[in-house]
């Protein structure tokens, strides 16, 4: 069990004298979609947010291919190959698509004017659109803002974003909440996708069924400590709730 | 409310729903009617000296202006413009003083003069962005802070009287030469062209919209936010300087109440130029157009002989409109 792409082991999380983690361990391997379930409050969330370099956890590791990280910021994750859909949205609304998809490694024009600190806008809406297509996700076109896109074309330019940048781990917090049943599938068959193509995908969501028709492996959450961690064929609905809650015991 | 309009032309239709709901289109033909409307009411005012003397109020109103349209597009607002345009000019004053009682030459003199409005300016940026960064102020108190306390130094600085006795050469940089346009003005049009490019056509504009419009969003596609913020209050900064410096070279001497209640109309002027103050919405043509409008009514006003305190109530009519209009516009298009 050492083929672990992205893992952490032990890591706490403590905001003052609430502790948010407590002792959480945890892995993905390429090409495997691990869901990440818990109710409010579990942690997921925190958990999120150290595995993506926004928090440091108070301690233990993180671990990316076998070498031990430390994220000061998002943007050491990102340049590491980890790419995270919040569940607060990830979108600037008044910017357009293309904008978005290249918030935070804007490609520059050639020569002096890039020097110079001048965008080259067009080459980045012609990429944007093709990259949104390559990992199946139209949209009508990169110079919209995404405040002109309904909440799945939004939903689905952010994913098409991380799915397009990600070269190592994709984290999809929520992805498919506030969706329609036709786009919520849509969102499962880019996670299958991604994992096809050998990236590891986390998953957090409340919608089980989701999390029970696409993932793998499925680790619960409760009060901030891993209380299962389990293949998905040995979960149906009824215990993963049960596990879930704390009604059928660990 | 779509569906009652005959479309004739549904192409014709849509792109005149552009334009009339494009803002700096909008500005430009109630400032067209403005001109014409003065010009009405007393023939006077559709002059070259007039237009100069619109031109000369226009230059730092403007500065100030696009300073102000960064930190507002930026979510953030800055009430320190007015009191750092004041606080330069004095500053700069005093070193020009100095300098030409030694004797030195008046261009070197007025290159110091600049150069000190620059680092007056760049320095008060700095701290607004520190207060913000690190002390973790908002922005508008961060910048109240620093409107008091430079506001404040300028009146200790000088006990209140203008500082003169720089070289007599400043005021005759102010004349208009090309046509109604002076030096300053042309650097100050020149400026605004590069700010309106960086703005809309570089990453600082971009990563401006985007903190605006979404900050978590931007801090979690690895963009650095504090040193944004440094950039945009020390650009602000920056062209509150420089109008101190325009102020001088206009009125010969630096004093301490010059740059009072310009930050109000700066951001009258952005606000009417269509930003909003919730971020990330704004362009700079509808800027330039806001304070053009504003600088207009002013000189309208006092030539049609209008008292000229009826321009505030003007001005709060024209933001109460802008805004409203704004509003409407966007309920429209939620169109639930």
């Amino acid at each position: 069990m050492t083929d672990a792409l992205y893992e952490v082991r032990n890591i706490s999380k403590n905001y003052g004298a609430v502790t948010a983690l407590d002792n959480v361990s945890m892995k993905v391997r390429a090409g495997e979609i691990v869901g990440l379930v818990g109710d409010n409050g579990a942690g997921k969330s925190t958990l999120v947010k150290c595995l993506s370099g926004v928090h440091q956890p108070s301690s233990g590791e993180i671990l990316l291919d076998g070498q031990e990280r430390h994220w000061r910021s998002p943007h050491d994750a990102i340049q590491a190959g980890i790419e995270t859909l919040y569940q607060e949205s990830g979108l600037a609304p008044q910017l357009s698509v293309g904008a978005n998809v290249f918030l935070g490694r804007e490609e520059m024009k050639p020569g002096i004017l890039g020097k110079l600190g001048f965008l080259a806008q067009k080459s980045m809406d012609a990429r944007a659109h093709a990259d949104l297509e390559r990992v199946g996700i139209a949209v009508p076109s990169s110079n919209r803002s995404i405040a002109q896109l309904s909440g799945g074309q939004r939903q689905a330019v952010a994913i098409g974003r991380a799915v397009a940048w990600a070269s190592k781990i994709i984290i999809l917090d929520e992805p498919t909440n506030h969706l329609g049943a036709r786009q919520a599938g849509e969102v499962l068959h880019v996670m299958r996708a991604a994992r096809d193509q050998g990236l590891g995908v986390i998953f957090i969501s409340h919608t089980l069924p989701h999390v029970l028709e696409v993932t793998d492996r499925i680790v619960v959450l409760r009060l901030g400590r891993v209380v299962k961690d389990a293949p998905t064929s040995t979960f149906d609905q009824e215990s993963l709730l049960g596990t879930i809650t704390g009604l059928i015991a660990d | 409310m779509a569906a009652s309009a005959p479309a004739a032309h549904p192409k014709t239709a849509s792109r005149l729903r552009e334009l009339v709901s494009n803002q700096t289109f909008v500005l430009f033909l109630v400032w067209i009617a403005m001109v014409v409307f003065f010009t009405a009411a007393n023939h006077i005012f559709f002059s070259s000296d007039v237009a100069g003397n619109i031109l000369a109020d226009w230059g730092p109103l403007m500065l100030v202006a696009t300073a102000e349209t960064f930190v507002i597009i930026s979510g953030g607002i800055d009430l320190s413009v007015g009191a750092i345009t004041g606080l330069s000019g004095v500053v700069a004053a005093f070193a020009m003083q100095d300098m030409t009682t030694a004797g030195q030459g008046a261009t070197l003199t007025l290159i110091v003069g600049l150069l000190v409005c620059i680092g007056v300016g760049l320095l008060v940026g700095l701290i607004n962005s520190l207060l913000i960064n690190y002390a973790r102020l908002v922005p508008f108190i961060a910048t109240l802070v620093t409107l008091g306390a430079g506001e404040g130094l300028s009146i200790v600085f000088t006990g209140g009287a203008p500082i003169g006795g720089g070289p007599p050469q400043a005021i005759s940089l102010s004349v208009p030469w090309l046509g109604p346009f002076s030096t300053p003005v042309l650097v100050v049009v020149a400026i605004t062209i590069v700010c309106w490019l960086y703005l809309h056509k570089a990453k600082f504009g971009r990563y401006t919209y985007a903190f605006g419009s979404n900050s978590f969003a931007t801090r979690a596609a690895g963009i650095s936010t504090k040193k944004q913020i440094t950039k945009i209050y020390m650009l602000s900064g920056l062209l509150s300087g420089l109008a101190g410096m325009f102020f001088y070279l206009r009125l010969g001497s630096g004093a301490p109440t010059t740059g009072a209640g310009l930050e109000l109309d700066a951001i009258a002027a952005v606000v009417i130029g269509g930003a909003a103050l919730s971020g990330g919405v704004g362009r700079l043509s509808g800027t330039i157009m806001g304070a053009l409008i504003l600088t207009t009514v002013t000189s309208g006003l006092i030539i049609i002989g209008v008292a000229p305190n009826w321009k505030q109530v003007v001005v709060a009519v024209l933001i109460a409109l802008a805004v409203s209009i704004q509003a409407l516009r966007r309920g429209e298009g939620k169109a639930s």
